[in-house]
């Protein structure tokens, strides 16, 4: 094959590969690209609606210093409590996660019963279903109003951060009702570690407990980063998010400039789960 | 990673022949009934004794409840009438099954036609997704596609962009085009593989077709089928399980989906399900507001959810075995 042809193939692959793509990078300019550079170019200007459409004029980065430096019941507000929500949620929605995909591994009777109900919250909990469903008081832990345990934590912690653990643990079964896709994930990742590396850790004298630690998580790793993106993710847009919520009802350009800042923390978010993770398979690999 | 389980093999020939040695030893001594006892409660291996099979049980069974609770509250109070609601003793059990309710619930939902309506819209998004995302989720996996890098980074925005950001332009977009108030603006965007969760889908895929071994394709290339024969005759085949949990989540999480109605289709008179239901919470919510809340109410946003969710249960009853497996085989992820 001379050179020419050889570029025309490598050419061909390249057409044929765009032609794949073009569907789905068409819909992206036009539903995701444009609307993103759209509300961006609004979130410096103020917008009018009047009969005849929308009027608009740049203010510059008004929107912005009023969201970050005047008006604190813009964000903050709502912000600051989410994120100490989250910070508690999403350990506590993976841990769970990990534990029922790992036990539902196991072989034994009623498997499959059992593995049909840890489905129906990847059914049920997306939408207005699950709030539907606890309203009736359901999520909350017996063993709270019992011990009184809400008293004993905001006796003993600051207000800021024993609010949302009194929410975390009144609101406990809602939390588990958001980890049905984050099981589905462990699952399917438990399912690429080999048995055999299992039985060789058997023959040589490790129980399962050291089994978990020195073969399960390690292997685990990636999908624990996955789950914590998803769940970052999901919890971040979740239409009943309470700045999702009141971004709704505040004006476009404002909205828009919320909305972006929002974007961002989102961002940053994901990058310091990425960093942590990416430190933490590379102290794993040198200790291998 | 390859080192570690060279070392676990020899590691695993010594302990081995020292397991097999350990055995005899132990089979001679006299208190060998006393092992047999201890294995047949810790288990021989530790996870196949007694006691570990009862803490399995307990943390399923506890989680069980807690998934199943609601649903069995749910149905049990649906199908209570006023006297038993008022009665204190009813707790869980319900004397008599009314089926009142469910009967109110069907003519505020509007049931046939929003059911239609919800069908309309799950089952044409999902079956687009299925398609349009398995097409660039194999681009995105093994075709030569230019500016790859960027066009991924792009994927990923879109996986954690919130809807909220983009809704509103895109609702100017609708308006402009007069598709506001139809079903379109929430198909289409399917068709390009983007729309509810549509960049998850395609993750998905790709994950599923790069553990795919090369060599099929490579054989099929060779005997000459075109990139499209290859894509819609091997690749697409054996991507079953992929296709059945894209189209199953995508499916449920349509039907489920609220927003994306709420904004596109505010002003029709009969929205779909899962808008229906969230008009009747938040009638119910209005309504607890002026004359306080009142227990007659429950059994009717029972029925009304009981309604909704329904259909995707006997979807998933059906689907259920391969699902399971589907997504046991890599389907979700890598």
């Amino acid at each position: 094959m001379n050179k020419a042809t050889k570029l025309r193939a490598s050419m061909m692959e390249y057409v044929e590969g765009t032609i794949f793509i073009a569907p789905w990078f068409i819909g992206f300019v036009l539903f995701m690209g444009f609307p993103l550079g759209f509300s961006l170019y609004m979130s410096f200007r103020k917008v009018n609606v009047v009969a005849t459409g929308m009027t608009s004029s740049y203010v510059g980065l008004k929107h912005y210093k009023d969201i970050l430096l005047e008006d604190g019941s813009l964000l903050y507000n709502d912000l600051i409590p989410f994120l100490q929500k989250t910070l508690f949620m999403v350990p506590v929605i993976v841990i769970f996660a990990l534990l029922i995909a790992i036990v539902l591994n196991q072989r034994f009777a009623g498997r499959s019963l059992f593995r049909a109900i840890f489905f129906l919250p990847v059914i049920l909990s997306t939408g207005q279903v699950v709030s539907e469903l606890l309203t009736q008081g359901e999520g909350a832990l017996g063993f709270m109003s019992k011990y009184n345990v809400s008293g004993l934590i905001s006796g003993n912690l600051p207000a800021t951060w024993a609010t949302p653990l009194i929410w975390i643990l009144d609101s406990f079964v809602l939390i588990l009702w958001y980890s049905g896709v984050q099981i589905l994930i462990f699952l399917g990742g438990r399912q690429t570690i080999s048995n055999s590396a299992y039985e060789a850790a058997r023959i040589d004298g490790a129980g399962p407990w050291a089994a978990f630690w020195k073969i399960t998580l390690p292997a685990m790793t990636p999908f624990i980063f996955l789950n914590m993106i998803y769940t970052v993710v999901d919890l971040f847009t979740f239409p009943t998010n309470p700045i999702i919520m009141r971004v709704r009802d505040s004006e476009y350009g404002q909205f828009s400039a919320l909305i972006w800042l929002y974007f961002i923390i989102i961002g940053i978010f994901l990058i310091i789960i990425f960093i942590l993770f990416s430190r933490a398979t590379k102290s794993q690999r040198m200790v291998a | 990673m390859d080192k570690m389980l060279a070392k676990i093999g020899l590691r695993t020939k010594r302990a081995d022949i020292s397991a097999r040695l350990g055995t005899k030893l132990e089979l001679s001594a006299d208190l060998s009934w006393l092992s047999k006892v201890r294995y047949s409660i810790f288990g021989r291996e530790a996870d196949k004794g007694l006691l570990f099979k009862l803490f399995i049980y307990v943390i399923l069974i506890d989680a069980a409840y807690i998934y199943l609770k609601p649903v069995l509250h749910m149905v049990t109070s649906m199908v209570k009438d006023g006297a038993d609601l008022l009665d204190p003793s009813v707790n869980w059990i319900p004397r008599v099954v009314y089926f009142g309710n469910l009967q109110d619930a069907w003519a505020w939902l509007q049931y046939p036609k929003a059911f239609g309506l919800s069908m309309l819209l799950s089952v044409s998004v999902a079956l687009l997704q299925t398609c349009s995302c398995a097409i660039a989720g194999y681009a995105f996996a093994r075709l030569k596609v230019p500016f790859k890098p960027v066009l991924f980074f792009f994927l990923l925005i879109t996986f954690i962009v919130p809807l909220q950001l983009t809704i509103l332009p895109n609702l100017v977009f609708a308006r402009v085009l007069g598709v506001l108030d139809t079903v379109l603006p929430i198909i289409v965007p399917a068709l390009f593989g983007l729309g509810l969760k549509g960049a998850l889908f395609i993750i998905i895929y790709r994950q599923f077709f790069s553990t795919q071994p090369k060599e099929l394709e490579e054989a099929a290339r060779i005997d000459g089928a075109s990139v499209y024969k290859v894509f819609f005759r091997v690749m697409m085949p054996l991507a079953k399980p992929a296709i059945l949990v894209v189209f199953l989540f995508s499916f449920v999480w349509t039907w489920n989906d609220f927003y994306l109605p709420s904004m596109y289709l505010a002003n029709t008179e009969t929205p779909p399900l899962s808008l229906g239901i969230s008009r009747i919470a938040s009638m119910i919510r209005a309504q607890a507001e002026i004359s306080g809340p009142s227990i007659f109410t429950e059994p009717i946003s029972m029925a009304t959810t009981f309604l909704m969710i329904l259909p995707p249960i006997i979807l998933y009853a059906f689907a259920q075995r391969w699902f399971i497996e589907g997504v046991e085989r890599t389907g979700i992820v890598e």
